[in-house]
């Protein structure tokens, strides 16, 4: 079976095809190639979501993974990422969980949590 | 079909003793004026609806003209309570505070054939005594008209057309109503109806019953299949005729100044072009006959086809200002005229059928007609002396002049936090709205009452701001919400929590 | 009092305007209708943020923060939940209305201002789309603050019209946060989003993109909830194609139509429009044909990069200083004019009363292009090409050259050649 891969590394978005015997066509250019080698073998994504919190004025807050991680764990991820309650005011960067699936990478706020002062 | 609608409940029967005088079927503006009139004597009434909200249906979607009365056939009903309806909404507006803009029709003609038409549409308005109307030369008609279309060479001009907000009749009626005492139930499908010796028993969602001496069905395009549950042969039935409109931004304001008619047709009043009361323009209806006239959906053709002839009309619409689309389904019978009628088989059942327009324009001549003359109350009950026929007008706080507007916030700040961008509503408004005798805590009731929602961006701003107020006001969870009806829930799920 | 210059708006747009204005020593006061600066890039929690000014590849949120940081680090004056309902010009003077709950109604005077209101979305009425008009048929952007904000998911089977990234995004969104996402029509043979984001929002979670196709009926059941959607293949002419019809049972339609600049306020000023980007036309100094009164960010054009938004609105901010300091003289200008395979340009005018090196004309192609030059005349004159490969309608191009050597008399015309 033939596999189609879009190439992202420029604007031109090349359709990469890759036969089973491993053979690559479709690409312009060398990068496409690394690309879709790296895709086969190792794909890789940044995860970005949100988290709960204990406050009722930010019911959710935005998190990512510091780097990008196996393609295969997102759904993992979310499951651990899912459990996760903010109770206290936090910095924008700071870890909501070490280590994720043992990947080496964090999971980290993209969002200042601190309560609006009530007037 | 309306029967099956909810076989999946838990049938329970939740009796009730209490003997209604009159249980009004349908809550358009039909029923709730009717409720209201009764209000002028001492009975208890009950008004049943199947809908989240009153003015749900025709009532809903309609182009809004108050109508001179100008052309239905001399000596019919319809001619005789639209002249007369029209009159009322001047008193209207001072006691029940109706909005009203005096905006005045033309109906054009393009050729010398149409003039000759003109002529005769002129005669009828004489015979049906619409009090002021005279024809004029295209160049007369365009000083106030701008844009008429260039093709038009003389117009017939009614003075007494204006345009009201058909929602805010049915409220104010309907409020005013519950004021003097009577009850109002939404969510009630009428499901089953019989009469036992002198009482009316009236099912509602197959589980409850309410009981009544006498049985008013105002039930719009439904009027047919309510008369059917009760009445072996019915004497009208309901062809559902479909309009389709185009609304036209607040910010063309000015395009049109009067509302302008072609020729009617037998098809009815033809595409129109409306200034409404908000400042919206609306371009239809169409008129198309249905199959299913509970369902009124949109059609390219018909939206094509309003687009093409409102062409006629005017020169340049910009319809690159279009803010949305809409459909509603006049309940047009093959009775010629309005059936305002007691029933020849039940005594005690009082048919309001085939009420199409000019239906919104005669509401409240409707409802002065039934009670006095088709039902002769005042020989039944005595007059309640306690009834009080006043209703404040709702504030409209964008359009306060600038001195009224700081006036008010110095009492109620709340009128300075906008909510709603495109139309400026503001958060008082929106409480109000969802607080009162016919408070609602759904959004579309909310944008019926206050028009949020209503404008340039369709609520993708405001309805977040809506969900967070109506949560908190009425202390539910977000997951509560409904758009319109029960079932219409905003949202399926809240993320990260475990249901 | 009057403020020298009043940015209205804290999104992207009036976070670099004002930053902008106040580092040329500027008196410079900041409103923003909502709790909160940061506007819409609040609720785009996805990364792919700030690659261009940065470096660095930010979420939306922590790309305004670093904005909001260096914003309050330079004490600029500023109003939250506090909504400008109207803009008037009297003699020389700007008139601000705004109303809040805590002010009332205020007027504030300004000598300039700079609109960074940004855009709303098109809704379901701004096309035609056939059929009833049950709950269900949301905006993407409207979803997305539900769900990325507030915690709310709006469906569980969705389907998407529209492949703008908006809608791309939230595909991947709500399928991570356990809807399933069905697929994704575009009306267009090419999609209106990044590559990046058809990779990466729908391959990576096989969700379906079809191109050349457009819903074209829309179902609800007896609640006026919807049921099912019909989507078809169109033509050349975007004509539905009979028999291509394929149904879809789903609760929610996300629609990703389209973005429009917000410009309300404008609605009291006689001012140019553009009908293409649908906002006000402008000089390079991203000022409207009302002299001070400047633009910029998605309420003058709809962007695809926060990063051209902040450069663009730093320009503006810049420029409304400059107009401060009198800098501006004659007003002497030619009309920028789209040509060929160009959808719009802004700037639409160049003015030489403004003493700039450089002239930057943003713009859009209107089709999809392999190899083009892009060639601006004056007259029968070229004077500035450039080559470009792969030039699409989804993503904004930008050139610039010095305009000093330029006739005065003569309009420029800015052509996409196809090579
Ligand atoms: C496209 C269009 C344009 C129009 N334009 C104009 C105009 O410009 N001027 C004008 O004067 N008139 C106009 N009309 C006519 C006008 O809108 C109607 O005459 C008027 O709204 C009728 O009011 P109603 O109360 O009888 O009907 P509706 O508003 O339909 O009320 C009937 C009510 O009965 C309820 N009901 C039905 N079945 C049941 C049941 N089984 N149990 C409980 N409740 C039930 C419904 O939910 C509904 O709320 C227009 C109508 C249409 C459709
Ligand atoms: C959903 C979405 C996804 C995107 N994804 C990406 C991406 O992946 N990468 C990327 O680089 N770019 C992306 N962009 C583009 C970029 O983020 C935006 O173009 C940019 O943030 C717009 O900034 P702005 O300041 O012009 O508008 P906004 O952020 O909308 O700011 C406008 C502000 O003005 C305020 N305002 C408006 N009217 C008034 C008034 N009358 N009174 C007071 N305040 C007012 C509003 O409340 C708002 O805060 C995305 C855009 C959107 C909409
Ligand atoms: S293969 Fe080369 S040319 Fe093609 S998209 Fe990838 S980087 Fe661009």
């Amino acid at each position: 079976m033939t596999k189609e891969f879009i190439c992202i590394v420029c604007p031109r978005g090349c359709h990469v095809l890759v036969d089973d015997a491993g053979n690559i066509s479709g690409n312009q250019c060398k990068r496409g190639e690394t690309y879709v080698k790296n895709e086969m073998t190792n794909p890789k994504r940044v995860v970005t979501t949100t988290v709960r919190t204990v406050f009722e004025e930010i019911p959710r807050a935005s998190v990512k993974t510091l780097e990008a991680i196996p393609k295969g764990l997102i759904y993992q991820a979310m499951d651990l990422i899912n459990q996760v309650v903010i109770t206290k005011e936090m910095k924008i960067g700071e870890v909501v969980i070490e280590n994720i699936l043992n990947t080496g990478v964090n999971v980290v706020l993209t969002k200042e949590i601190k309560r609006k002062e009530v007037k | 079909m309306l029967k099956t609608f909810f076989y999946s409940f838990l049938i329970y029967w939740k009796g009730t003793d209490k003997l209604y005088d009159y249980i009004i079927i349908g809550a358009g503006v039909i029923g709730s004026n009717i409720a209201r009139e009764l209000c002028r004597y001492q009975t208890k009434v009950l008004v049943l609806d199947k809908e989240n909200d009153v003015a749900n249906v025709q009532s809903l979607a309609n182009s809004a003209i108050v109508h001179s009365g100008h052309n239905p056939e001399p000596g019919s009903l319809k001619a005789r309570l639209s002249v007369w309806g029209n009159l009322l909404y001047e008193q209207m507006e001072e006691e029940l505070g109706i909005p009203l803009l005096k905006t005045g029709a033309y109906v054009v003609a393009h050729n010398h054939h149409e003039e000759q038409e003109l002529d005769k549409l002129a005669e009828l308005a004489r015979i049906n005594q619409v009090p002021e109307f005279s024809i004029l030369n295209y160049e007369e008609a365009l000083l106030d008209e701008p844009n008429l279309s260039k093709t038009v060479t003389k117009v017939l001009s009614l003075p007494t057309t204006k345009v009201t907000y058909p929602w805010e009749v049915a409220f104010a009626a309907m409020e005013n109503a519950i004021k003097n005492g009577v009850e109002f139930r939404k969510n009630a499908l009428v499901t089953k109806i019989r009469k036992v010796g002198n009482v009316f028993y009236v099912t509602v969602n197959n589980n409850q019953e309410y009981q009544s001496k006498y049985l008013i069905n105002a039930a719009g395009v439904a009027s047919d299949d309510i008369a059917g549950m009760i009445e072996k042969k019915v004497p009208y039935t309901i062809k559902g005729r479909k309009g389709e409109y185009f609304v036209l931004d607040k910010r063309v304001k000015g395009f049109v100044n009067h509302v302008l008619y072609p020729l009617p047709t037998e098809l009815g009043k033809g595409v129109l072009i409306t200034p409404q009361f908000h400042g919206e323009i609306l371009l239809g209806p169409n008129s198309l006959e249905v199959k299913d006239k509970y369902h009124p959906t949109t059609s390219y053709e018909g939206l094509t086809y309003v687009k093409e002839n409102a062409a006629l009309l005017a020169d340049n619409i910009p319809i690159n200002q279009i803010i949305r689309s809409f459909a509603g389904i006049r309940s047009t019978s093959d009775y010629d005229d309005f059936y305002i009628k007691e029933s020849l088989e039940v005594k005690g059942f009082y048919h309001l059928g085939g009420i199409d327009s000019p239906g919104l324009t005669a509401c409240f001549a409707i409802a002065k007609y039934l009670v006095e003359e088709v039902m002769n109350v005042g020989e039944i009950y005595s007059i309640d002396p306690n009834f009080d026929p006043l209703r404040k007008k709702k504030v409209l706080f964008n359009r306060l002049s600038l001195t009224e507007k700081k006036d008010l916030l110095l009492k109620e700040p709340l009128y300075g936090n906008i909510i709603c961008k495109c139309e400026k509503i503001t958060e008082k408004e929106i409480l109000d709205a969802m607080h009162g005798p016919l408070g609602s805590n759904t959004i579309k009731g909310i944008k019926k009452r206050t028009r949020a929602g209503a404008g340039l961006c369709q609520g993708g701003y405001c309805e977040e701001k809506i969900i967070k107020m109506i949560a908190k006001e009425f202390n539910i969870s977000p997951l509560e919400i409904a758009y319109d009806k029960e079932e219409t829930k905003l949202f399926v799920a809240e993320t990260k929590v475990k249901p | 009092m009057i403020k020298e210059i009043v940015v209205i708006g804290g999104g992207a747009s009036g976070l670099a305007a004002a930053i902008a204005a106040k580092k040329k020593n500027k008196d410079v006061l900041l409103i923003e209708r909502e709790a909160e600066l940061g506007g819409i890039l609040n609720q785009c929690i996805h990364n792919g943020f700030g690659l261009e000014v940065f470096k660095e590849e930010y979420t939306g949120p922590e790309y305004a923060y670093k904005f909001i940081e260096e914003f309050n680090s330079l004490d600029i004056e500023y109003l939250l939940n506090a909504t400008v309902i109207k803009l008037d010009k009297v003699d020389d003077i700007f008139i601000i209305t705004l109303s809040s709950e805590k002010l009332g109604l205020s007027e504030i005077k300004a000598k300039a201002v700079v609109i960074s209101s940004g855009c709303y979305e098109r809704t379901r009425g701004q096309i035609t789309m056939p059929g009833d008009r049950p709950r269900g048929v949301i905006t993407a952007g409207s979803a997305q603050r539900y769900l990325n904000i507030n915690g709310f998911l709006v469906g569980k089977k969705v389907f998407i019209l529209g492949s703008g990234d908006i809608g791309l995004i939230m595909a991947r969104r709500m399928h991570l946060e356990g809807a399933e996402v069905l697929g994704v029509a575009e009306i267009m043979p090419y999609s209106n989003g990044l590559n990046r984001n058809i990779v990466q929002c729908l391959n990576d979670f096989d969700i379906p993109l079809y191109l050349s196709h457009t819903v074209t009926n829309v179902e609800s059941d007896e609640f006026k909830r919807l049921k099912a959607i019909t989507i078809q293949e169109v033509d050349s002419r975007f004509n539905p194609i009979k028999g291509t019809e394929k149904h879809f049972s789903v609760d929610t339609l996300l629609l990703s139509i389209g973005l429009i600049p917000d410009i309300t306020l404008l609605d009291d000023f006689d001012i140019d429009v553009d009908p293409k980007t649908k906002s006000a036309k402008i000089n390079q100094a991203y000022e409207t044909t009302v002299n001070g009164l400047f633009i910029c960010g998605n309420s003058l054009q709809v962007h695809d990069l926060v990063d051209n938004v902040s450069k663009e609105s730093s320009r503006a901010g810049t420029s409304a200083a400059d107009y401060i300091d009198g800098l501006v003289t004659s007003r002497q200008k030619i009309k920028i004019i789209p040509k060929e395979n160009i959808l719009y340009v802004a700037p639409q005018y160049l003015d030489f009363g403004w003493s700039f090196k450089e002239l930057i004309i943003s713009f859009r192609s209107s089709k999809k292009l392999e190899k083009a030059a892009i060639k601006i005349y004056q007259g029968e004159k070229l004077v500035y090409q450039k080559r470009r490969t792969f030039i699409v309608p989804a993503e904004m191009e930008q050139v610039s050259f010095p305009y000093s050597e330029l006739s005065k008399d003569e309009d420029l015309r800015v052509e996409l050649e196809e090579l």
